[in-house]
């Protein structure tokens, strides 16, 4: 991240990939509750645990994006 | 104007979402998703299996090659459809559709298990979707011939 602009527009991006991952979640929500009204249960842990490991996913994103946002405050007060 | 009617908004009195926010409120969705996902799986993982005794559902008798015969196994709540076809061969299925849960119907005529409500359509011979919205196939019964009598004995999900 070279530039304010920059360091903009990579918040942006991460933030359509945190939004991507949600609508993604939601998906796996569908299934799973497909599957259990079907009794197939042999899909139900696999869907749980995808979906856990795209919220830690997202929970290290935000963690990430956050971080470099207050760069980016910091950096906007020097300038 | 109209839209100021519509949107009676001063810009003042506004309030925006930061970007910031947005993603700590995406991301307290998901968790939302994950303990969702989580809870599905425990009640499925929990939710006990019924069990499938034998059960005597006609004599075979009363099933004439290309008719079919509705019963309930494992339970009085679990509607299923016994098949014979041409050939004099028994196979029964669970008489939902697994699209919506509509009963399906035979036609003897296409050899198939119909459903009315989206015209979809299974094979009578092994329960595979033919067409229309059901992706899955029809859980299979087992069927044993005991003398003159056609027993249930357990599901093939």
């Amino acid at each position: 991240m070279e530039t304010r602009q920059q360091g903009s527009t990579l918040f942006s991006a991460i933030l359509v990939l945190i939004a991507t991952l949600v609508v993604i979640q939601l998906w796996l929500v569908a299934a799973s509750l497909d599957a259990l009204l079907a009794r197939q249960t042999a899909v139900l842990v696999p869907t749980a645990v995808a979906a856990g490991t795209l919220f830690v996913v997202n929970v290290c994103l935000l963690r990430w994006v956050v971080s470099f946002d207050r760069r980016l405050r910091d950096w906007g007060s020097r300038g | 104007m109209r839209w100021r009617e519509d949107f009676p908004v001063r810009w003042d009195e506004d309030n925006y979402m930061t970007r910031r926010e947005l993603a700590k409120f995406l991301t307290l969705g998901s968790g939302l998703l994950a303990s969702v996902n989580g809870l599905i799986a425990f009640i499925g993982l929990r939710r006990e299996i019924p069990a499938t005794p034998a059960i005597t559902i006609a004599t075979a008798a009363r099933v004439p090659p290309g008719t079919s015969l509705v019963f309930h196994y494992p339970t009085a709540d679990d509607p299923c459809i016994l098949v014979r076809d041409r050939s004099g061969r028994f196979e029964a299925f669970s008489q939902v559709c697994t699209h919506l849960s509509c009963a399906v119907v035979h036609r003897a005529d296409q050899q198939t298990l119909a459903c009315p409500c989206h015209n979809g359509s299974f094979s009578s011979l092994d329960g595979r979707p033919l067409a229309g919205p059901p992706t899955r196939r029809l859980p299979r019964i087992l069927i044993e011939q005991r003398g003159a009598d056609l027993v249930a004995t357990g599901i093939e999900v």
